[in-house]
């Protein structure tokens, strides 16, 4: 349905007719989903009124800036943050970026690569905006989650703009806690992707060290693209191990010793999946290179800051293998192999090719916490998925799962995906169940409790696990939105 | 393949927006990471591929309703591929064949371009996609004495095409190639006047029908002509013999070149020898239609296996850009004394289209141009005196922008170059 005439041509005034649309057949476009309109800000000024104008016609509506996934609701005002594209500031010293949402991590690394500097790209990959909370292969060392968000410019439910850190009281964006009013606790912590309180309009990201080059010098045509020449003060390995036991402690072996770049832990399917160009050869691959893998694994990148520091990281690297047991895929070894897998875990690019390219769409668990206890959960989530697999719903990838230690830590990240075809609604009903049971058991079975999911697969069973949070985030929303224009109704199977 | 043959493929879209920039692995900085012109103009989601695909998915369920948003996204687009590209380094999936077949079906349904229908009715009437104005198709070889193809024997048609035949200012290439396939000792003849449109522009504006018409024409004129090998400056038209004829049964065994290709053959063999000094700096643009659009149709009939992935029986491979013309052009401007290449950000399979493909230079031509002055404002970043490229559609189109908007930027045909290089009492 078309907006009320005023209301567009007030939406208008504000952004050019020429950035709103409220044609109710090109909304399909947009995560084939009946919104109300779609209007395109250019600046934070436009946003706020866009905003306040939501409110005063009691409209609610959601952001996006790259866009890839989320909770959409029908007859909200779509605020596509496309044409806010700008990088604000490089602060080299102060070793922070500051970006509009709609740079992707594609450019803002590439400027940074320049710079020896580097930012976590997450999963999702390159194509997404800068600003994305969550986790990626540099997790090891380039921060994760919400802890790489610094200053943060904010415009609230009501259309307020709050500046969030540093920037609040001095024109510097270094700090998320201040000088300045900290707020990260209600924008930065666990808020469930379903509700975001308002839209960030400008957000710093920390910067971290990249001893890479400047940029990968490529030759051949896409997709087949390769190294010029492999950077001499970097290496990958795929180690794999007899028992996630003896994953776990490498894993954490090798974090408490500061030497590697990354330590991705990716399952067979999806090295797999990484190095090749199509589903088929990625088949071939994937079983060839299954009968090698002993058991669950990781991708390590070390990289030296010299020679020395090369050759010394290394050296520690063989030596906690050995201690662990590790064993290098051979097939990950062949240079042709090996460069592929370092640009897709350093340049991520690999994610649409794991979950995407196989059937179409995927649903997956996420998670956050103490590595044992969240491998130990996957572990039995990837084997609920063999049933499926064996019935044809799923793409079988061994009933895989991921992860990997976050910040050199004992902490990290964990996550189990099922890969299945869009068109198929027996696969979709059963991966829905798969996902509803294996959220349940983690709690029941004490592993830990879902903190990375929207508010929808809260439920009674797992709301009290988590202290209830979802009911005091509503309290908040509630202070924050009198007016009622984010969209929970309809997300939350527990709204008041 | 109809559009509902693509249904699969339009719902395969994971809405990544990978088909808004150029291969991410070659992302080079914050400039140039775009690749798609029509959403880079119009930022609504529903003017990118994946966009258009996800209308298309729902058309195909619900129905198509031709509102002027609708009709703006179909045909605000160039066809250039580069969405293609890019999708398909992550994905398997069909992105511009259902784009094309999106505005088939517009036709179909009586929903063509008003411009664009002035355009294909013209090519039918008269043979040619830009008007001929009582010239006629071979007056610029009027003085040249060159072979008939269309009465004598020979090896190589030289297929001159129509902007090159009818626009004055484009002639000198037809001429320019002509003389260098002469001194080449190349056995080739022209048809003149008897030589007509490819059909390729009114294909890619939806016209499936009369570009098939178009065609059979075309490729009977060749086929009475005997000639095995046909070349030709312009990219357009190699794409559609090369490939679009190929796709649809028409081509035969005919050997289709572009004259970049024949020209690096000729200069590696030593008939034709670049001597004269020419002393510039170029940047090279990779015309859509022979990069990536030019690379070699695969045919392929399946099915889909049924199942959790989308794989076919036989298995699909996908042209993915990889195939294009990409080198024969540099290696052309490597092989001139004083010339000195050097790239652009974005070239071969992810080259920013120069905005004259899809139609859009007759159904929106500050659009053309506004695409035109992204490519010129990229070149000049290289710092390059001159921007040399191999189709005249493109050719036209940078120039006449940057006269447009002033500028000291030439623009060369490849073979214009080659002409300066070798011909006698040069530099």
């Amino acid at each position: 349905m078309a907006l009320d005439k005023d209301i567009h041509s007030a939406f208008a005034d504000v952004v050019g007719e020429e950035n709103i649309c409220d044609d109710p057949t090109m909304m399909a476009s947009y995560f084939k989903t009946d919104f109300a309109c779609v209007v395109m800000p250019k600046d934070t000024a436009q946003v706020q009124t866009i905003v306040r104008l939501c409110n005063k016609y009691e409209l609610q509506f959601r952001p996006i800036c790259t866009g890839w996934t989320g909770v959409f609701i029908p007859g909200t005002v779509m605020i596509d943050l496309r044409r806010m594209d700008k990088i604000i500031e490089i602060d080299e010293k102060n070793m922070c970026a500051v970006c509009e949402p709609y740079v992707t991590s594609a450019q803002l690394q590439a400027e940074l690569f320049k710079r020896g500097l580097n930012t976590n790209i997450k999963g999702s990959g390159a194509q997404g905006s800068a600003l994305l909370r969550g986790h990626g292969p540099m997790d090891q060392s380039c921060g994760a989650d919400d802890r790489n968000h610094l200053a943060v410019e904010w415009v609230t439910p009501e259309g307020e703009l709050v500046q969030i850190g540093s920037i609040g009281s001095s024109d510097e964006w270094f700090c998320g806690d201040g000088p300045g009013p900290s707020l990260r606790c209600l924008v930065q912590s666990t808020v469930p992707p379903s509700c975001t309180p308002g839209v960030f309009t400008k957000i710093a990201t920390k910067l971290y060290h990249w001893p890479g080059p400047e940029r990968y010098h490529l030759k051949g045509n896409s997709p087949n693209y390769s190294l010029i020449e492999m950077p001499d003060n970097m290496m990958l390995r795929y180690y794999s191990f007899d028992s996630v036991e003896k994953m776990i402690e490498a894993e954490i072996k090798l974090g408490e010793s500061e030497v590697c770049y990354i330590v991705y832990g990716i399952n067979a399917a999806m090295v797999s999946a990484n190095v090749t160009s199509s589903n088929e050869e990625q088949m071939a691959l994937f079983q060839q290179i299954s009968g090698q893998v002993k058991g669950n694994g990781f991708v390590v990148i070390i990289a030296g800051n010299s020679q020395a520091d090369f050759a010394y990281k290394k050296k520690v690297l063989e030596a906690i293998m050995a201690e662990t047991g590790g064993e290098s895929l051979k097939a990950v070894e062949r240079p042709e192999i090996g460069e592929i897998l370092m640009r897709q875990c350093t340049r991520p690019t690999g994610a649409i090719r794991e979950t995407m390219r196989p059937g179409g769409t995927f649903k997956s668990i996420p998670n956050m916490g103490q590595r044992d206890l969240t491998v130990r959960w996957a572990i039995g989530a990837g084997e609920a998925k063999l049933p499926l697999i064996e019935k044809g719903l799923i793409v079988d990838d061994g009933g895989g799962f991921f992860g990997w230690g976050v910040e050199h830590g004992h902490l990290g990240k964990t996550e189990i995906f099922c890969a299945f075809s869009p068109m198929d609604s027996e696969a979709n009903k059963a991966v829905g169940e798969w996902a509803t049971e294996q959220g349940a058991r983690a709690v029941e079975e004490k592993y830990f409790a879902l903190t990375m999911s929207p508010l929808e697969t809260i439920d009674e069973r797992t709301g009290p696990a988590v202290s209830n949070y979802h009911l005091w985030w509503y309290k908040v929303l509630d202070a924050l939105d009198p007016n009622g224009v984010i969209p929970l109704k309809g997300v939350s199977k527990l709204t008041p | 393949m109809a559009l509902e043959d693509y249904a699969g493929d339009m719902n395969m879209c994971c809405r990544c927006s990978a088909c808004k920039f150029i291969p991410l692995q070659m992302v080079s900085g914050f400039t140039h990471a775009n690749v798609c012109p029509s959403i880079s103009r119009y930022n609504f989601h529903f003017f990118s591929g994946g966009g258009r695909l996800n209308l298309g998915a729902v058309g195909l369920e619900k129905g198509f309703n031709y509102t002027p948003w609708y009709l703006s996204s179909i045909y605000n687009c160039q066809l250039c591929g580069a969405c293609d590209v890019s999708c398909k380094y992550g994905m398997d999936m069909e992105v511009l064949l259902p784009l094309q077949a999106l505005r088939i079906q517009a036709v179909k349904d009586g929903q063509a371009h008003p411009e664009l229908q002035k355009v294909v009715e013209r090519m039918t009437a008269t043979g040619s996609m830009v008007p001929p104005e009582g010239a006629k198709r071979g007056d610029w070889a009027k003085s040249l004495g060159l072979k008939d193809a269309g009465k004598q024997k020979v090896d190589v048609l030289y297929h001159v095409g129509c902007l090159t035949s009818y626009d004055k200012g484009m002639q000198k290439l037809a001429q320019a190639t002509a003389q260098l396939l002469g001194a080449a000792g190349v056995d080739f003849g022209i048809l003149g006047d008897a030589e007509t449109c490819c059909g390729a522009r009114a294909y890619e504006m939806g016209h499936e029908k009369e570009f098939l018409a178009q065609a059979k024409k075309s490729m009977e004129l060749i086929k009475q002509s005997g000639a095995k090998t046909l070349v030709t400056s312009c990219a357009t038209c190699y794409q559609a013999y090369a490939v679009l004829y190929d796709r649809f049964g028409l081509k035969g065994d005919l050997e289709v070149l572009h004259t970049s290709q024949l020209l690096a053959d000729l200069i590696e063999q030593g008939k034709l020898q670049p001597k004269n000094d020419l002393g510039l700096s170029v940047t090279y643009h990779d015309p859509c239609h022979l990069g990536r659009l030019g690379e070699p149709w695969i045919h392929w009939e399946g099915t889909k296996i049924p199942g959790d992935r989308f794989i076919f029986d036989p298995p699909k491979t996908y042209r993915r850009g990889t195939g294009g013309v990409y080198e024969p052009p540099r290696d052309v401007l490597r092989s001139l004394p004083g010339v000195t290449l050097t790239e652009m950000d974005r070239i071969k399979e992810y080259a920013w289209c120069s905005g004259s493909c899809g139609g859009v230079t007759d159904s929106n031509p500050e659009f053309a141009q506004w695409t035109a002055t992204e490519r010129i404002e990229e070149a000049l970043c290289t710092g390059a005196e001159a921007l040399v490229s191999t189709e005249p559609w493109s050719e036209k189109l940078l120039a006449d922008t940057i006269a447009a908007n002033g500028g000291a930027l030439k623009v060369y045909d490849l073979v214009e170059l080659v002409a300066q290089a070798t011909e006698e009492g040069g530099r």
